[in-house]
């Protein structure tokens, strides 16, 4: 039940883009068009969600004090871990996504391995760590996260689409607008503020 | 008129090209406009047979709101006059300031959005609030977009969450009283010194309910325009008869919230209050009525027009119930307002689909 209630969470009330403002750099290049942000948006589902396991796995495995495979306390090592990880699994990611669709290889280009540098995915995996999550409470979290980053990007394709039209005064335009935008839209996601809590 | 048409024609020359007003013409022109149909007449095909334009749309809108306005002056006094005045005159700067510096046309839309505006507020709240949320509304809900029809959310529900979020202890703290008998407020000019109560969404979170009569006529608090259920019903019909308002984004609203709340009444009653007593109370009709329908923030998509009006009946009824806002319509109009291209999309795509299998 608190999983199911942490991915509801993860996706509307703490959304980490529209609550935390991580992962803005990708979200403002890639949101031109529907298509790359679903892709680049389940890219991130599936590396969000499967590296908060393996993190978890290395952290309370081997990083913390007397864990079971290692005594000594290294948790200050917890972020070039997680980076490593993080970094490595994208490579893999990569190798998967260049084999079965190169159109979407071709769309994502340089940013599929900016995904690697992608501050919300390691801001997954650390408040896994302050949030004190259980593994199947971090995986429903990374799982949350990822559908409410891809969601905002999504949407955001879409109005940066509609806008396509529009005469934007020219000190807006571009990035200006963009911001501008993600404001408006995190206002509206304060109203789910509250529905559901996660500490 | 004649007198006043020979005003027009004798100044406009100064508003010319080689006029010494040039940069003040999109003023001249809305003044002309206001009053009279534009001078400029079509050259050659295609000739308009029947002009029903932006102007004539707005006004189709203002006619429908009247109920709501003359339901508000009853119910809170000649201060509804006072706010519709700050409300058009602080939007109408920045609308005119844009209009100057980008030579462009100062547009009808603004006439509703700066007549809604004032209804969507708390009778009370001070002037200056009014005047910084409506500007604030214009400016970023609108004219950084390049002005009407091209903006992606509804500006005056910007201007009100940003006012939701930014002065919240006076946005919940200015709900007047309304007045009763046969003459209401209608002679009274009160602010926040007139007594203040919390509104019945607000009070039904702490087990007070307001009985449905006083909610379908309006004897209750609440924003100026949002309380008489009578008056916004007789207005929305109108504008959904005239075909301004799409009845299928109205009937999905109304139809989604109370399928929704009649299963969560049933399976938790404790937290969720009847569905017909929320069909009332709050903005919920208001918002179903005069702002989702909105034709510019809407998808066009017939398709996409249900989803957004299940997801805004649907997130208005979470929002009213499970979260610590009391009013959900706001909020949910404006996730509607970012979901509408992708719906839009959404709609396209699987039409095109089905083309293709025919075909």
């Amino acid at each position: 039940m608190t999983t199911l209630i942490i991915i509801v969470a993860a996706i509307f009330t703490n959304n980490i883009l529209l609550a935390s403002f991580l992962g803005m750099c990708s979200f403002l290049a890639c949101s031109a068009k529907i298509e790359t942000a679903l892709g680049l948006g389940a890219a991130v589902i599936f590396v969000m969600t499967c590296t908060t396991a393996i993190n978890y796995g290395i952290y309370y495995g081997v990083l913390v004090e007397n864990a079971p495979l290692l005594k000594t306390d290294l948790t200050y090592l917890q972020f070039i871990i997680f980076i490593a990880v993080i970094a490595a699994f994208v490579q893999f990611v990569e190798m998967f996504v260049e084999r079965f669709s190169p159109a979407l290889y071709h769309a994502l280009g340089i940013f599929l391995p900016l995904i690697t540098v992608n501050c919300a995915i390691l801001g997954a995996s650390l408040f896994m760590i302050i949030r004190r999550y259980s593994l199947a409470q971090s995986v429903g979290f990374g799982f949350g996260g990822g559908v409410g980053w891809a969601l905002a990007i999504t949407l955001m394709a879409g109005l940066r689409q509609k806008m396509g039209y529009s005469h934007i005064p020219k000190p807006f335009q571009g990035v200006a607008i963009i911001m501008i935008i993600t404001g408006v839209m995190a206002m509206a996601f304060m109203g789910f503020a509250g529905m559901v809590s996660i500490q | 008129m004649r007198l006043l048409l020979g005003i027009l024609d004798r100044v406009r020359p100064i508003f010319e090209d080689g006029g010494k007003l040039r940069p003040m013409k999109p003023v001249f022109d809305a003044t002309e406009n206001f009053f009279y149909a534009p001078s400029a007449r079509t050259q050659n095909a295609p000739h308009i047979r029947d002009p029903l334009d932006l102007k004539r749309f707005m006004s189709m809108v203002i006619i429908g709101l009247a109920p709501c306005v003359v339901a508000a002056f009853y119910f809170f006094g000649l201060r509804m006059l006072a706010m519709i005045v700050v409300s058009y005159a602080a939007g109408g700067a920045v609308e005119m300031l844009f209009a100057v510096v980008r030579k462009e046309e100062i547009n009808e839309g603004f006439l509703v959005t700066g007549l809604i505006f004032p209804l969507i507020l708390p009778p009370g709240l001070p002037l200056w609030i009014v005047a910084v949320g409506v500007a604030f509304g214009v400016l970023v809900g609108k004219e950084i977009f390049g002005g009407t029809g091209r903006n992606p959310f509804n500006p005056a529900l910007v201007g009100r969450c940003f006012l939701v979020l930014g002065y919240p202890g006076v946005m919940s703290a200015t709900y007047i009283v309304p007045g009763s008998g046969p003459l209401g407020r209608l002679t009274e000019y009160v602010g926040v010194e007139a007594m203040t109560r919390a509104t019945p969404l607000a009070e039904a979170k702490q087990g007070v309910v307001a009985p449905i009569a006083d909610l379908f006529w309006g004897n209750v608090t609440g924003s100026a325009g949002e309380t008489a259920a009578i008056a916004i019903i007789v207005g929305g019909v109108f504008l959904v008869l005239t075909r301004v308002a799409n009845w299928r984004t109205v009937a999905g609203i109304i139809g989604s919230f109370t399928v929704l709340g009649l299963v969560l009444h049933y399976a938790r009653p404790d937290d969720f209050a009847p569905v017909g007593w929320h069909l009332l109370a709050g903005g919920l009709l208001f918002g179903a009525f005069f702002m989702a329908t909105d034709p510019v923030t809407s998808p066009i998509t017939n398709g996409g027009k249900w989803a957004y009006a299940v997801i805004i009946g649907a997130a208005t009824l979470l929002i009213r119930n499970l979260t610590g806002y009391v009013e959900g319509m706001m909020f949910a109009i404006l996730l509607g307002n970012i979901a509408a291209p992708v719906l839009d999309d959404v709609a396209v795509r699987l039409r095109l689909r089905r083309l293709q299998h025919e075909g």
